[in-house]
């Protein structure tokens, strides 16, 4: 039986790893939303040339409604159970994706260069 | 045998009680897999106190019941995978703490639970893009693990080995 003491040392330090990688990872900088769909790059939309907000609909295993305006991109409507996509509310930088794993759907924004094939 | 299966169901309607309760509470961060798991009490208690193979039984049934009250065909299978790997990783600690050091194995286990629903909804979604929410909900297991397992902690050392 190890000691409690070695097991609190223990989670301590995987804690302190796993939230310095969150900090790192969530404050990456992008400007480039990639929507996909069941492992399918539907959408790429580069966010610093959207002018003027609008919406449109993804279907797959679900609905969910996506929202774009000047530097920003959210889910604004979804019929999965927990609606977590909606929650997560307006991604502009990148750190973090838009998941919706009930209906297979990830909104990623990275640095990279739209490339004209996949949308 | 008909002692077994009525405390059993017992237990598992305790559980998917915790369960409803749990997805009544909405959740602080809007990050998939981020939960407070206090339906993982009963496992917890069913493994210290009853055994491997009745906390197992508990737990899947559980885990599809209440998938099939409030989820849908997807999130059964990150809601199986999560399930499955932070049980095992709690079999795997059961003998290796002792009854003092019960959140020890709910935190490892809370852990578990985000790395196997991230794993299965790569899989699922064919991305690894949700990879980048590992180290997140590692932290995030390891905080509602803490309070799962100091809670079940509490509730093995009331009822001891009197539901055996």
């Amino acid at each position: 039986m190890m000691k409690t003491k070695t097991w609190i040392a223990i989670i301590a330090v995987l804690f302190a790893v796993c939230a310095v990688m969150s900090v790192l990872i969530f404050t990456r900088k992008g400007h480039v939303a990639k929507v996909v769909l069941d492992g399918r790059v539907i959408r790429t939309i580069d966010l610093d040339a959207v002018t003027e907000e609008y919406s449109f609909e993804v279907r797959g295993e679900g609905t969910n409604v996506i929202r774009v305006r000047p530097g920003a991109i959210c889910v604004s409507d979804a019929d999965c159970p927990d609606r977590i996509c909606v929650a997560h509310g307006w991604e502009s930088s990148g750190g973090a994706p838009v998941v919706c794993a009930p209906n297979k759907l990830v909104i990623t924004i990275s640095d990279e260069d739209i490339d004209g094939v996949t949308f | 045998m008909a002692k077994r299966i009525a405390r059993d169901g017992v237990l598992l309607a305790l559980a998917l009680i915790l369960y409803a309760v749990e997805a009544q509470i909405p959740s602080p961060v809007p990050v998939p897999g981020v939960k407070l798991g206090i339906s993982n009490i009963i496992t917890l208690a069913a493994m210290f106190c009853i055994g491997p193979a009745d906390a197992l039984c508990i737990l899947v049934c559980r885990i599809v019941m209440g998938q099939m009250f409030a989820g849908n065909a997807v999130s059964l299978i990150y809601a199986v995978s999560g399930g499955l790997l932070s049980y095992l990783v709690m079999y795997m600690l059961h003998k290796a703490v002792t009854h003092k050091q019960i959140w020890v194995c709910s935190v490892f286990s809370a852990a578990a639970h985000g790395v196997g629903q991230i794993l299965s909804a790569a899989m699922v979604m064919k991305t690894t893009a949700v990879f980048i929410y590992i180290p997140f909900l590692v932290c995030s297991g390891i905080i509602t693990g803490l309070f799962t397992g100091l809670c079940a902690g509490f509730v093995i050392a009331r009822i001891n080995n009197n539901i055996k």
